[in-house]
């Protein structure tokens, strides 16, 4: 890391835009500021408000890449300002809002409406068995479920693969890597009762897995390293054997 | 359970088989095709006998009239995949372009820790693409090219595919289209068979570094492969194989 004495002088070039305001045009401002040791995107977004630019709108809360509020695009790419060291990026960093949500304004965007209806349309909660009894023993689950489970929740909608996505980018309906890794997760969970038949017209249909176009970003962006490129050949792999399976049972 | 999809959801499923399904088989047909004309590397005689034996057991009649077939169900299916409107491409391509760029600055205070992993993908289905259209353009002219050539002599005294023929050809010109048709064939099927593989098998067999490295060996070796038996068509470079067959040349 480097001393004061050779610090660099870093140049961020930030979309400005308040939808909320009539007068407000959408345009890029700069700002300079002296990099310190061990500085993240996050503590230079907040010296640059403190001390240049009180307006300044992005996004955080959990500054530690667990919360997946503060994910915008970082010379290109989309990435949390939590966990994006300067050190990582050349002295010029331009700044923008995720694409595909929402904009609330600068680089602050609303992810939670897409979450939210995303969640709606998968339906992702489980739909249990049986009526819930209080009384009875948990169901066993063996550890490599539970394992498989465990890896698709830790997904912090953050957003970025949708941002990274070139379909989610022109088609606002597409699952996209969050979504399709939501589907998985639910599929995979043997307390859910929905059947791969039921879960056909959602992972099959054209905004589920065979609407991927294939451009593997998702994968490459996401801060928690998900392996989303997996999942999809896993239900590309499940969705094809329930077609067939649906197609015997027809046949009977 | 609500319905999302507009089309049947088995519509999707069945487009997604055929596309990849085609594509699967016009890669490894262009595996084939490589072997087939570089017995001009062996020398015009080599490559005669080829031709002859193909036409004469009626192996490349079929063969011209199916890869074609399969050629058009590719394009129109694999199409459907690329955004109609001018105004989505750019979108796609702009955002490609930045994440293909990002994280490889030259950063003399990276970290060994940097979140930034190197991303090519996006700009290669681009090219894919790209290459796709311009395939659909000069692969017709050369199948249309290779038709009259194994489909006339069934009709009347012509010779079938010639050595001759091709050389003059090739040497009058046409390698300069050939030789960009190569170029995009190459490319897209390595790409396409590698995106194939990550979609289906992505959890099962290799790691994705490993089916990229894949993926660029299939597509050099081929290309130089290609590449030299198009210079020899074109008269620029001896056949350097004439010696297997030196034997019978007496």
């Amino acid at each position: 890391m480097s001393d004061t004495a050779t610090a660099r002088r870093l140049r961020f070039e930030i979309f400005r835009y308040n939808p909320e305001d009539e007068d407000s045009v959408p345009h890029t401002d700069v700002f300079e500021l002296e990099e310190t040791p061990f500085m993240t995107l996050y503590i230079a977004l907040s010296q640059i408000r403190e001390k240049q630019d009180p307006g300044l709108q992005f996004d955080f809360a959990c500054r530690s890449a667990i919360c997946g509020s503060c994910a915008m695009m970082v010379n290109g790419r989309p990435a949390l300002a939590c966990r994006t060291l300067t050190a990582d990026l050349p002295e010029s960093i331009q700044l923008y809002p995720l694409p595909t949500f929402k904009l609330i304004g600068d680089l602050s965007v609303d992810t939670g409406t897409w979450f939210r209806e995303m969640a709606e349309k998968t339906e992702a909660w489980i739909h249990e068995r049986l009526p819930f009894d209080p009384d009875a023993t948990e169901e066993r689950m063996s550890d490599d479920v539970a394992a498989a489970i465990y890896e698709g929740d830790r997904c912090i909608e953050c957003g970025c693969c949708v941002a990274s996505c070139g379909l989610a980018n022109v088609d606002d309906t597409f699952l996209a890597g969050a979504g399709l890794n939501r589907v998985a997760r639910f599929m995979m969970d043997p307390r859910d009762s929905r059947s791969d038949a039921e879960w056909f017209d959602i992972v099959a249909g054209d905004q589920g897995v065979f609407a991927c176009i294939g451009m593997m970003a998702c994968e490459d962006v996401c801060p928690k390293e998900l392996p989303l490129l997996e999942v999809y050949a896993y239900l590309r792999r499940r969705t094809l054997g329930a077609r067939f399976v649906a197609k015997s049972d027809r046949a009977v | 359970m609500k319905t999302l999809a507009a089309t049947p959801a088995s519509h999707s499923l069945t487009h997604e088989i055929i596309s990849g399904g085609s594509g699967l088989v016009l890669a490894l047909f262009m595996w084939g095709h490589v072997v087939l004309v570089g017995s001009i590397l062996t020398g015009e005689r080599g490559f005669d006998w080829m031709a002859t034996f193909l036409e004469d057991y009626y192996i490349a009649q079929p063969t011209v009239a199916v890869i074609f077939a399969l050629f058009l169900v590719h394009a129109v299916f694999a199409a459907r995949k690329v955004p109609a409107q001018l105004r989505e491409r750019k979108r796609i391509i702009a955002l490609a372009k930045g994440l293909s760029r990002s994280g490889r600055e030259k950063v003399a205070t990276r970290t060994e820790h940097s979140p930034f992993r190197p991303h090519v993908e996006s700009m290669l289905w681009i090219w894919q693409v790209r290459t796709g259209m311009v395939m659909l353009v000069l692969g017709s002219f050369h199948l249309i090219l290779l038709g009259l050539d194994v489909f006339t002599p069934l009709f009347g005294d012509i010779a079938g595919i010639e050595s001759q023929t091709s050389m003059a050809r090739v040497g009058a010109g046409l390698w300069l289209p050939y030789a960009i048709l190569l170029l995009c064939v190459e490319f897209h099927a390595s790409v396409g068979l590698y995106r194939l593989a990550i979609k289906w098998g992505a959890d099962l067999w290799l790691s994705r570094s490993a089916m990229h490295l894949i993926e660029q060996i299939i597509f050099w070796t081929i290309l130089v492969i290609g590449g030299l038996t198009l210079c020899v068509l074109a008269g620029w470079v001896d056949p350097p194989l004439a010696f297997l067959l030196e034997g019978g040349a007496s």
